[in-house]
């Protein structure tokens, strides 16, 4: 065939043909069978948040842009996140979900310097960051459910809210919810990989990539969050 | 860690990105804040700035997702087939955008017209 002709011309410049690079038996991308199967879950729940994110587009702009008095018109964020646990009655808007966005990108700073850490067989240095991740987004969940139970008792729930439209309070819980659910899920896994780390399971098997692999999930929670937190509370 | 790069050198991106990641929120937090009414614009200048704004916080919110994936997710690292297997699909989500937000303004539109 044409092709096999080609690349037969080529292989002195690369080391195999196209063809026997994907003929199976070893990594054509130079990725492992788990971090591959990781990436395309990533993927796969790439979509899951998008069709909630498109929902909340469609749904909103469905709805008259905010104004006060009017029933059916958008919540204003500035409004209805304007509080934060520490200063009582104080209107702080936005700036309770800022701490939020900065502990949970700070949390996935760590994450990569366990995984630097891991691919150099430092077990310790793996620990220590690790720890700090988890640290990281027990505070980002902790928050995250303050912010909750803070909009129940101002009268939010998903069919009804003080703000405005009604489908506020059911579009934020339910994708919120979603994305806590994987920060939560995120923090039990992070601590299975810690406690491996520190019984030497990954020194015995010669190499870190479950760092690796739970810390590509760790930085796609992080990113879902970057547009949660630019569809709710900045748009 | 990637080949041809050092471990301090590893380390300096790292905290770079998570710079420009703090900076770049910060920005938008601020510019989402210059829409609060305490700041005395007038409603004209509110109304008016919304669209400029929420382009900018798109466009910021797409450069946080470009750093976060290309260098803590170290897909800048990887092989092209990789990346672009990863990448591709996201083409979809365009047209997605595009057409729901049109459907959800002929909702309203609907709905004010019809009741």
């Amino acid at each position: 065939m044409a092709d096999s002709a080609m690349t037969a011309d080529h292989d002195h410049a690369l080391e195999q043909s196209t063809e026997e690079l994907w003929s199976g038996g070893q990594e054509p991308v130079k990725a492992s069978y788990g971090k591959l199967m990781m990436w395309y879950f990533l993927i796969s729940d790439t979509f899951t948040f998008a069709g909630f994110l498109i929902a909340y587009a469609a749904i909103r702009f469905a709805h008259p842009a905010h104004s006060a008095g009017e029933w059916n018109s958008w919540p204003d964020p500035n409004q209805v996140f304007a509080a934060t646990p520490v200063t009582g009655h104080a209107n702080l808007p936005l700036i309770f979900v800022t701490f939020m966005t900065f502990t949970l990108i700070l949390s996935s700073v760590t994450m990569v310097r366990a995984v630097q850490e891991g691919t150099r067989m430092n077990r310790k240095g793996v620990m220590f960051w690790m720890v700090w991740t988890i640290i990281g987004g027990l505070v980002f969940v902790g928050s995250q459910a303050w912010e909750w139970q803070h909009l129940i008792h101002e009268g939010m729930t998903p069919t009804g809210n003080p703000f405005g439209a009604a489908a506020f309070g059911a579009l934020f819980f339910i994708i919120t919810g979603f994305h806590g659910a994987h920060v939560s899920i995120g923090v039990v896994i992070n601590s299975i990989v810690l406690f491996q780390t520190w019984i030497g399971t990954y020194d015995r098997r010669g190499h870190y990539e479950m760092v690796e692999k739970i810390g590509l999930y760790w930085h796609f929670v992080d990113l879902v969050w970057v547009y949660v937190f630019m569809a709710f509370y900045l748009l | 860690m990637a080949t041809g790069i050092t471990y301090e050198e590893s380390i300096k991106r790292v905290y770079r990105v998570c710079g420009i990641l703090a900076i770049v929120t910060a920005v938008e937090i601020i510019a989402a804040l210059s829409h609060y009414s305490w700041l005395g614009l007038s409603e004209e200048t509110k109304i008016a700035a919304k669209l400029p704004l929420n382009v900018l916080f798109i466009v910021l919110s797409a450069a946080k997702a470009y750093y976060i994936m290309s260098e803590f997710m170290h897909l800048r690292y990887e092989l092209k087939p990789l990346t672009i297997s990863v990448m591709a699909p996201f083409l979809f989500l365009i047209w997605a955008i595009i057409a729901f937000s049109y459907e959800g303004v002929s909702w309203l539109q609907l709905r004010t017209w019809f009741g």
